[in-house]
């Protein structure tokens, strides 16, 4: 099954005005690894033309690429107002 | 000093929401409560109206005890007070009896300058309840309304009609219904959330109100429900356009001169 | 005078322990959680042992929302054609049920809503932006430009501490300090829930495996039921996926439901829900400081989890961890100090707790759970010799020993290696 048919049962509401995560550009275009985009869970970063291309909509704020970012780009905040990710199993 | 009310509800959150593909009935089991969406923009254009000219603002639904919860979220985001109706006789309300109670709280609470509601419920969608609201009262009404200003104790408000926009004058008591994404409501802070869980919500019951039971709950109310269908998903339905459709519409467009 | 006399960050397990038991004991209690409902952000591998919980709220069994009690439980290996598991089904188990399959979004506000009904002020939705300090002090924690203030914060933020990152009570976390968790829940019907895996209405199977079908990767994965769905997923080390990860982890989890072995239990089945987190694998080593001026931190926050590849615990600890600290509190707030040297107690009292206790006597286990060989050799290791003893091919038959020594030599494993990977597994487990 693919990964963004799976996000697709998982429930968001997402902040629209408020981006919980962010990458600088200027870091990730350097990166020597890229390990965010084997470790995101939610496949939230992604190569596209080899570039890093990212979006947070997806994310399921697990923190795994706050730590799998060792060249300091990811920014990370927990979103605002119970926005975000919402399980209904957990 | 505006006296404000915002007419809520707290429905079943529309994500949640499936239809049992055996039954054809609503499976709302899984559901999370929610303030219904167009209500949270009512709150945020009652708060912004406090904002500018003053006044206090009193949210107030009719539902189940747990319904509180709704009226604190939004005294959260900067309502003042918050009010409960709640009893077993206004159980099984349609639109008529549910518009007939709110007005008699409104009146029983002294009336408002002004009453703001969401354009319609996610979970009846019928749009009644605010318009229903002002004819009990005798007030003024706007409906589908945007932007909202005072000026000369009259409200300027501008209103989304099929195809375009019109801005109109009402007087002073108004009733005002706010279109979903009117605005972008404030988030709750926690001091305010603190505030409200403190101060809690006021409880009204039908001891107070004293309205005739014929006139409330299911047996003031004249809906029948008399059958429900569902119908196919259109995106799920192979028969409905396609992309080679689209195709087609397009270049009939472009033929006609309509687009280019 | 502060506003409350504690501030709990975090509903999970650890905070709604913590706020219960100061509310419990007197104590005007706030307790914020990010999520509204509470629970709603988080996910749990699934199996909550309520010995701790039994502490404060006695009646859990029968009062909270839980999925199955665990009668059923089984450890094993997978390869790539093979499971070998151990299937531990006892009477015990039922006779003293305290480990339950839950689903957290229907457990954690059940928890909070204890808090609540104790007289902790309970406000979900909130994000905590900052802890508010004064004098090197914690004073209590910010949110929209607003200080609330308390005598102490308790933080039990979860695996990943923003607050207590940002205000420099830990280090950000490393590689060596987690493992990524992705989980799917999967519906099944419990009829076919209680056909397929012979359990009764109330009964649930837990399972842990270790995947021998992957290359070089160290992932464990574990399988439970709840009353109409299965909770599985996979739990993959942050350091060895670094190392050697040649495969996203969304993949993992499917390589894990496509397993020969894995596929047949959830035929049926539909994705519910796909989620992710991670999970304290540091041991002892990751646990920061726990108090000082004005502050704890508790459960996943503090690193307290256990984890050796078959067997996950951290629900438990922050049950435990939380009571701790509440107990804590409530005695600080009768000296009225609640300075480092007051806060203290709080270690002392995990130090005699088996939370402790525990990361202490397993402070060697990542030495296990990081070999290699536990996930690719030792998995297939085990496939050769049953290979060779239970299936009849016509050949002559080998005594264990031998048939050992040939496995060892097929996988290039010295018999000195293996003789000491099974010495240090023995001494660390």
């Amino acid at each position: 099954m693919d990964i963004k048919e799976r996000l697709g049962k998982t429930k968001y509401d997402v902040d629209k005005s408020f981006a919980h995560i962010t990458v600088d550009d200027r870091i990730c275009e350097k990166c020597p690894h890229h390990f965010c985009v084997m470790a995101c869970p939610a496949q939230c970063y992604t190569m596209q033309d080899g570039k890093l291309s990212f979006q947070y909509e997806d994310c399921v704020e697990c923190g795994t690429c706050s730590v799998a970012c060792d060249q300091g780009s990811v920014k990370w905040q927990f979103p605002k107002a119970g926005k975000g990710v919402i399980y209904k199993y957990g | 000093m505006l006296k404000i009310a915002v007419m809520i509800k707290q429905v079943p959150d529309s994500q949640d929401i499936s239809i049992d593909p055996v039954t054809k009935t609503l499976n709302r089991s899984m559901a999370r409560n929610v303030v219904n969406p167009p209500d949270v923009n009512a709150t945020e254009a009652a708060i912004e109206l406090k904002s500018k000219y003053g006044g206090e603002i009193t949210v107030i639904t009719m539902g189940p005890p747990m319904a509180d919860s709704a009226l604190l979220e939004l005294m959260g985001r900067g309502a003042d007070n918050g009010v409960l109706v709640t009893d077993r006789v206004f159980a099984g309300a349609d639109t008529w009896p549910t518009a007939f109670t709110l007005a008699s709280v409104a009146d029983y609470l002294g009336g408002f300058d002004v009453i703001f509601c969401g354009e319609e419920t996610t979970d009846s969608s019928t749009g009644h309840v605010g318009p229903g609201i002002a004819e009990f009262l005798g007030y003024e009404q706007a409906t589908y309304v945007h932007k909202t200003e005072y000026q000369d104790e009259h409200f300027i408000v501008e209103r989304d009609i099929e195809g375009a926009e019109e801005t109109i004058k009402i007087g002073k008591p108004a009733v005002i219904t706010i279109t979903l994404n009117a605005n972008e409501p404030r988030n709750p802070t926690l001091k305010k959330k603190i505030a409200a869980y403190k101060k809690g919500v006021r409880l009204v019951t039908n001891k107070e109100l004293q309205l005739d039971p014929a006139c409330i709950g299911l047996k003031g109310s004249p809906t029948i429900v008399k059958d429900m269908k569902t119908v196919p998903d259109p995106v799920k339905n192979p028969s409905k356009p396609g992309i080679e459709e689209l195709d087609k519409i397009v270049s009939v467009l472009i033929e006609k001169g309509v687009v280019k | 005078m502060p506003d409350y006399d504690a501030i709990v960050v975090g509903a999970g397990n650890a905070g709604s322990a913590a706020a219960i038991t100061m509310a419990n004991n007197g104590l005007s209690v706030l307790l914020v959680d990010r999520s509204d409902p509470p629970g709603a952000k988080n996910l749990s591998g699934g199996v909550l042992w309520g010995n701790d919980l039994a502490q404060i709220l006695p009646k859990w069994q029968s009062e909270a929302p839980l999925e199955r009690f665990i009668q059923d439980k089984k450890i094993g290996f997978l390869t790539d054609k093979s499971s070998i598991i151990i299937d531990f089904k006892t009477k015990i188990f039922e006779e003293n049920k305290v480990g339950y399959t839950v689903l957290r979004s229907k457990f954690d506000p059940w928890l909070a809503k204890k808090a609540r009904e104790a007289g902790a002020t309970v406000i979900p939705g909130i994000t905590v932006e900052s802890l508010a300090k004064k004098d090197g002090k914690i004073i209590g924690v910010e949110e929209s430009g607003d200080v609330i203030t308390s005598n102490v914060v308790i933080l039990a933020e979860g695996i990943n501490p923003r607050l207590a990152i940002e205000a420099g009570l830990r280090g950000p976390l490393q590689d060596w300090e987690v493992s990524v968790g992705v989980k799917e829940i999967i519906k099944l019907s419990p009829q076919k829930i209680e056909d397929r895996f012979n359990l009764s209405s109330t009964s649930g199977l837990a399972s842990e495996y270790i995947m021998g079908n992957l290359q070089e990767l160290n992932v464990g994965a574990f399988f439970y039921t709840n009353k109409d769905s299965i909770s599985l997923g996979i739990v993959a080390p942050m350091e060895n996926l670094r190392e050697n990860g040649i495969t996203h982890t969304y993949d993992i989890i499917e390589q894990f439901k496509e397993h020969p072995s894995i596929a047949p239990l959830i035929d049926g089945g539909t994705v519910a829900e796909y989620g992710a987190h991670m999970i304290p694998e540091g041991g002892m080593e990751m646990v920061p400081k726990l108090y000082g001026d004005g502050y704890m931190i508790v459960g996943d926050a503090a690193g307290f989890g256990f984890s050796n590849g078959l067997v996950l615990q951290g629900m438990n600890y922050a049950f435990l961890s939380g009571i701790l600290a509440g107990e804590t509190a409530v005695n600080a707030k009768g000296r009225n100090d609640f300075t480092s040297e007051a806060l203290a107690l709080y270690r002392q009292k995990l130090e005699e707790s088996y939370v402790l206790k525990d990361l202490k006597t397993f402070k060697d286990i990542r030495k296990v759970t990081n070999n290699k060989s536990m996930y690719t050799t030792y998995p297939k290791m085990l496939e050769s010799i049953l290979l060779e003893m239970l299936w009849e091919r016509g050949q002559p038959k080998k005594k264990v020993r031998d048939i050992l020594g040939s496995c060892a030599a097929d996988l290039k494993m010295s018999k000195l290696k293996t003789a000491t990977d099974f010495y240090y597994i023995y001494r660390r487990m």
